[in-house]
């Protein structure tokens, strides 16, 4: 094993840029895509019949085809279609709305918030009816059975598969590699080809991964545990002095 | 315990809650037919009657859980007609249910929120009452039945019981004109049962207006001042305790157990 590349500041640069787009990408796909995750699942719930057929709609075809391919269409889709919108090359956010990262972005958010509310629409459907209805009876508003009762109380059932979901989505972005986004793997990929190393390179970012997903799980569990009242463990309700 | 005869009386009471001529329907199916009833103020009514026969969907109507087909009710000064259309408000909605509040068989407690957290919840967010004082509120009403040394435990450790006497404490922190109970021991375990109906008899003997479905039939002939016996969603019976238990339509029903 040869690791000498790694005192490089080159290679030493590249490799935290490729950190940092990583988690920067987690970060803001999951944040966007939790938010997309709730409103698919409650248009799917509650909407209008024309709004609940469009998040199934969005729902069976981001789940329903490749993330590789939707990462394609929207790089090289939509955005060399962008390119031809007038005006669009002058505005502010031209210079954000370029850059592969946003595709990145866009592309997993969609997806997490498809995976996502799919799981989160399951959840709402398990909160047990009667503490809805308590809620009505005590005459609480529909926006506010939503956001005091109803929505906490699917975080908490659903919390376990989210962070699932989350894993999932971290283990997805070195797609964005195939287009040149500076993520670990595309790091590791100049460090191959400069010094023809190849297993070191793929060896030290396994292990970066596998340390992010670890710290994640123990953040999350530490999140469901520290949830007032109940955990849910696999469907059923265990009191937190049972753990 | 004052067992008034509500015939009687009637002249010098306030009525709390008429129900005139209400009809309830699940897809064709009278579950109500032609219901009238009248509860004076402060006194307790029991409803008993075999399972499916209405009950539960009376005592839903009268705070609008359920929505009548039509007929009339009128309780803690509102008046409601059904059966023209009409949309009710929410803020009528609202000012009707923190005046008739409800404890429910399956309690139905907020699991995410603490004991006190869940007496609160509603004084808090539809009376808006401070911080300060939805607390001071909610452990008068915890210490009323017994739980204050409960009030930071979250629902899952409590017994069925325990459970119980927060979702009454739930319903009293609204301060409410009437008290709807739906079946409130039915799915507790038999030791439970006394500890939530000695609540219950307190609230009675404070005066308290109460709707009481309830399967407990000694329970319901000792703090009743009228007995409700419904069959397939009629009042068949109905009258003091002693009548309504005496009479021959209902010793079917209620002479095993009354
Ligand atoms: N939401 C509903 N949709 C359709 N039918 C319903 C609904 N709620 C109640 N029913 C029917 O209405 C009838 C009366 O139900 P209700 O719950 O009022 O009976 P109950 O007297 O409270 O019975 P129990 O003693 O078992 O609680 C039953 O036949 C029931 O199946
Ligand atoms: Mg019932």
């Amino acid at each position: 094993m040869n690791y000498s590349w790694l005192s490089d500041p080159f290679y030493q640069e590249y490799l935290w840029t490729g950190f940092v787009n990583t988690l920067w990408l987690v970060a803001v796909s999951a944040t966007a895509g939790l938010a997309l995750a709730v409103l698919t699942a409650l248009a799917r719930l509650r909407g209008p019949r024309p709004i609940a057929w469009l998040a199934s709609a969005y729902v069976t075809v981001i789940r329903g085809t490749p993330l590789l391919v939707q990462l394609f269409f929207f790089y090289y889709g939509v955005g060399r279609l962008m390119e031809g919108v007038p005006g669009l090359r002058e505005s502010w956010f031209w210079p954000i709305v370029r850059e592969p990262f946003f595709f990145g972005a866009l592309t997993f958010t969609l997806s997490v918030g498809a995976y996502s509310g799919e799981i989160f629409r399951g959840a709402m459907q398990s909160v047990p009816a009667g503490e809805l209805e308590a809620g009505r009876a005590f005459g609480l508003s529909p926006w506010q059975i939503l956001y005091r009762l109803w929505l906490p109380r699917a975080f908490q059932i659903g919390l376990p598969s989210l962070t699932g979901e989350m894993i999932l989505l971290l283990k997805s972005v070195p797609l964005v590699s195939t287009i040149a986004v500076m993520d670990l793997l595309q790091a590791a990929n100049i460090v191959r080809d400069e010094t023809f190393l190849v297993y070191e390179p793929l060896l030290l970012i396994t292990g970066i991964y596998l340390a992010i997903v670890i710290l994640l799980t123990l953040v999350m569990r530490t999140v469901e545990r520290s949830f007032p009242g109940v955990r849910a463990t696999q469907g059923r309700w265990l009191p937190m002095r049972r753990l | 315990m004052t067992a008034t005869n509500p015939t009687t009386d009637a002249a010098h009471q306030k009525i709390a809650i008429t129900v005139d001529h209400l009809v309830k329907c699940f897809a064709e199916i009278e579950v109500l037919q032609d219901v009238s009833l009248a509860v004076p103020e402060g006194t307790v009514t029991s409803i008993i009657g075999s399972s499916g026969s209405g009950k539960s969907t009376l005592l839903r109507c009268l705070n609008l859980l359920e929505r009548p087909d039509s007929g009339e009710v009128c309780i803690a000064g509102e008046r409601f007609q059904f059966g023209n259309g009409q949309r009710i408000a929410h803020s009528d909605l609202e000012r009707l249910r923190s005046r008739v509040t409800m404890v429910f068989q399956q309690f139905n407690l907020w699991p995410h929120l603490s004991a006190l957290g869940n007496v609160i919840e509603a004084p808090r967010h539809v009376k808006r009452l401070g911080r300060r004082q939805a607390r001071q509120l909610g452990e008068h009403y915890l210490e009323k039945v017994g739980m204050i040394d409960k009030r930071d435990t979250y629902p899952v450790a409590l017994s069925g019981g325990q459970q119980q006497r927060v979702a009454i404490a739930r319903a009293l922190a609204m301060e409410p004109e009437i008290l709807l109970f739906d079946e409130p021991t039915s799915a507790l375990d038999p030791e439970l049962v006394s500890e939530v109906l000695s609540v219950i008899r307190d609230l009675a003997d404070e005066g308290r207006t109460m709707l009481l479905v309830t399967h407990e039939m000694h329970f319901a002939r000792e703090v009743s001042d009228q007995v409700v016996y419904l069959d397939t969603g009629r009042i068949e019976v109905a009258g003091t305790p002693e009548s309504v238990f005496n009479d021959p339509r209902c010793q079917k029903f209620a002479s095993p157990t009354a």
